[in-house]
């Protein structure tokens, strides 16, 4: 699917886009500052050092790695089928124009409440398990994919109507190789949107039913005052989200490299 | 006497079948209820979810969890756009300063907003302080990036003008700069307040137990759905009514501002 | 011989001169020269049009002229100072009117943007409403410029320029992008205005028929880098009208040496 060549070549390009290295300075005069105004333990601000040691112990015990593992496996088993699901139903509503007036005000009512308030709902309706969180962590991810594709499939170029219908193509035909490949790089905005959203509402619902997670291991340490180990899981989860983020990125420019810059719409 | 000309009233064609759709689903709604199709313990009839607002509004709850989340709101708010402005046109000016902070800036920000619960939790408590720790840093990324990157858009032809006529340094970017990036300062301006909303239900969730958040966290965990939907209702009326009254005010106080501001929705 | 210089003897009566002014721009990895050796002068309430085909570094003399651009080598001078920067008692018109004006203000605002702070209160409004009036905008005092047709806009910041009662006034092809019969109407306003401010102009043109029909006195320039090929005197009767002066034989033969010039050759009609 991708070519070696054409492979190097976009590496490069995606080097280029990253922000020189010396616009880390803030953040690395930040962590020395603190580390040599408070090099040791400390209940409120640990040394830099102190988190990495507590990371150390966290391995060690054997929590570490479990909790990590429940955390991703949610969030990425949420977010996929958050895509299957809204990248679906998306294209479904949005090529079909009374479909989409019809449920436009009760999609919009239901986007005007935060993700992380479903979460006691489901918790409500679903219980405290597994499968609760699985839903609501993709529950909160549809939205923006779901949004995103619908209007994108409902602002297709007219005139590539005229071409499908001048050669005669049937209505999946229609959706698979025009509707599909137009909103494509609206659902990968989508899931750019949903990524945060994901990350957050997994934490939270960890955090709230206390379900074995990256969140349940904050709160917990929290509770203890176990102060290196809350910002150690901090750092943890910052690094976390930056390294999706930027997997996404990549992921995205992939395969966005042969669309043109949002062309073959219609302009608002 | 200005003539100011109003970039398009309230044109509003009612969505019929959509108003209609919303109507059928609430019916259906509170007639499964009723009937016992949907015996879901935990799911209030619509009627049940209107029986609480009432109960709630008396008992004078309702008005206090939501000024509280109104207050972190503000506050954290107001925090996040005058730090996130400040940052936004120093480095949206200066070359130099953005080489030497972008990168941090590109690592901080995918920083999911409830990891800073339980460090706030450790450093303040249940407090407010706790909320704002919550809301301000994610808030502030949308306001900065917004003010830098409006302030880097202006059009060069702006800045010649103001060298033409000689102006000072200073007068350029108060006279030219600043409100040439006005527009795209207030779209960060708007997503930022959504965001604090969310963001200040979050920390009363997870961590300061006040306000709509934790309301509907303790709802929850007392099973009386029907006072949780309440709170539910109320933050997404919250978050629109808003939003709603940040364009108003916008579109009055700047009129050649308002068109792009209402911008896209996400 | 090319080059409008003088000697010292009339020196006084120029307001702006450049001697040598060459301009150099980093261009992939070397350098590209885009002016060459051009010597100007300028004299006091003339209207000096330059004229010459794109690419040849018109708008880039302008802006070495306004003081936005400094030259590799050679001087700028007004009124024997040499320049280093936006001189005072010189501003620039730009072709780009929508972009050159402050939307957010409204006409009025925009024209005191060069005189606000620096004239007392009392006397800012008169000014502005004085040469608001002079334009004959004075009515849309209160509008926004996106309000406005691009004619308009374009007398506005014609407006703004002149509010600072500059001794030179430099303008960019500042009717390039308006249609004909409007380019037309602003060409009669701005030697109107000339006629009444006595400001120097210096007007850069592609239009060879503008050049001659405005001109006081025409340099053509040509080649990349861009050099000055000849200046002459345009000794067509005033005041200039539209139909009559552009019918007259002096035009066309003045029309003729320009193309000629810009041709390359160098020939006496």
């Amino acid at each position: 699917m991708v070519k070696r060549g054409e492979l190097s070549a976009f590496l490069r390009l995606a080097a280029a886009e990253i922000p020189p290295a010396r616009g880390l300075v803030p953040l690395l005069t930040l962590l020395t500052v603190w580390q040599l105004l408070a090099p040791g333990p400390s209940a409120y601000f640990p040394a830099p050092f102190e988190w990495w040691r507590a990371t150390a112990l966290l391995w060690d015990s054997g929590q570490l790695l479990p909790a990590f593992a429940a955390t991703v496996t949610t969030f990425v088993e949420g977010l996929a089928l958050a895509v299957a699901i809204g990248a679906g139903l998306g294209v479904t509503i949005g090529t079909s124009r009374p479909v989409e007036r019809a449920l436009g005000p009760l999609l919009e009512f239901m986007r005007a409440i935060p993700p992380p308030v479903t979460v006691p709902i489901a918790t409500l309706l679903l219980g405290y398990d597994v499968t609760m969180k699985l839903t609501v962590v993709a529950l909160s991810a549809i939205w923006p994919i779901l949004l995103n594709t619908s209007s994108a499939a409902a602002r297709v170029e007219p005139l590539l109507f005229d071409v499908a219908r001048t050669f005669r193509l049937s209505t999946a035909d229609w959706i698979r190789q025009i509707v599909v490949p137009s909103v494509v790089p609206f659902i990968l905005l989508g899931i750019r949107v949903a990524i945060p959203l994901a990350i957050v509402v997994t934490l939270l619902v960890e955090m709230l039913t206390s379900l074995p997670g990256i969140g349940a291991l904050m709160i917990q340490s929290q509770r203890n005052f176990q102060s290196a180990q809350v910002y150690a899981l901090l750092v943890m989860v910052g690094l976390f989200g930056f390294v999706v983020n930027d997997l996404f990125a990549i992921i995205e420019a992939i395969v966005l490299r042969r669309w043109p810059a949002r062309g073959v719409f219609r302009s608002s | 006497m200005a003539v100011r000309q109003f970039s398009g009233r309230l044109s509003w064609r009612p969505n019929i079948a959509g108003l209609v759709t919303m109507a059928i689903c609430g019916l259906v709604w509170e007639m499964a209820i009723q009937v016992g199709v949907f015996d879901y313990q935990y799911l209030p009839a619509p009627s049940a979810i209107i029986r609480g607002a009432g109960e709630l509004a008396a008992s004078g709850e309702l008005i206090t969890a939501t000024l509280h989340t109104l207050e972190s709101v503000f506050l954290g708010w107001a925090i996040a756009v005058a730090a996130g402005v400040s940052f936004g046109l120093l480095l949206g000016s200066s070359p130099l300063l953005r080489r030497y902070s972008l990168a941090t800036i590109e690592v901080l920000r995918p920083m999911p907003a409830i990891a800073f619960v339980p460090v706030a939790l450790l450093l303040f408590g249940f407090s407010i302080q706790t909320e704002l720790m919550v809301i301000v840093l994610p808030s502030l990324w949308p306001v900065l990036i917004n003010t830098m990157g409006g302030l880097m858009g202006v059009h060069a032809r702006l800045g010649e003008v103001g060298r033409t006529f000689r102006l000072s340094r200073a007068a350029i970017l108060y006279k030219v700069f600043l409100p040439a990036a006005t527009p795209a300062i207030m779209v960060g301006v708007r997503i930022s307040l959504t965001l604090a909303v969310v963001l200040a239900v979050l920390a009363e969730m997870v961590g300061n137990p006040e306000g709509l958040g934790y309301a509907v966290v303790s709802q929850q965990q007392a099973l009386r759905p029907d006072l949780m939907f309440v709170y539910v209702m109320v933050i997404g009326l919250l978050g629109l009514a808003l939003n709603a009254l940040l364009v108003g005010v916008v579109s009055v106080s700047f009129p050649a501002a308002s068109a792009e501001f209402k911008g896209p929705r996400w | 011989m090319a080059g409008g210089e003088t000697t010292g003897q009339q020196q006084r009566d120029f307001v702006f001169s450049c001697r040598s002014v060459s301009l150099k721009l980093p261009y992939q990895g070397g350098n590209r020269w885009i002016l060459a050796d051009i010597s100007l002068d300028i004299r006091r309430g003339e209207l000096f049009t330059i004229v010459g085909p794109s690419g040849t570094g018109k708008t880039t003399l302008i802006r070495v002229l306004g003081g936005l651009t400094p030259c590799s080598s050679g001087s700028v001078r007004i009124n024997g100072q040499e320049i280093t920067g936006p001189p005072e008692g010189v501003v620039i018109v730009f072709q780009d009117y929508s972009h050159a004006l402050l939307q957010w203000r409204t006409v009025f605002l925009n024209v005191a943007l060069g005189i606000e702070g620096r004239v007392a209160a009392s006397e800012l409004r008169s000014q502005v409403l004085g040469v608001l009036r002079l334009v004959g905008l004075e009515k849309n005092a209160d509008d926004y410029p996106w309000q406005l047709s691009g004619g308009m806009q374009q007398r506005v910041q014609i407006a703004r320029a002149l509010a600072v009662k500059p001794a030179v006034l430099l303008m960019d092809e500042p009717f390039a992008a308006l249609d004909a019969m409007t380019k037309a109407s602003l060409q009669d306003e701005l030697l109107r205005v000339k006629q009444e401010t006595g400001c120097s102009i210096v007007f850069i043109t592609h239009d060879i028929e503008e050049a001659v029909y405005l001109g006081d006195r025409i340099a053509v320039i040509n080649g990349t880098p861009g050099r000055i090929e000849r200046t002459f005197d345009v000794t067509l009767p005033k005041p200039r009208d539209q139909i009559i002066t552009r019918q007259l034989t002096e035009f066309l033969k003045f029309r003729y040496a320009v193309h000629q010039a810009i041709g390359g050759m160098t020939r006496w009609p």
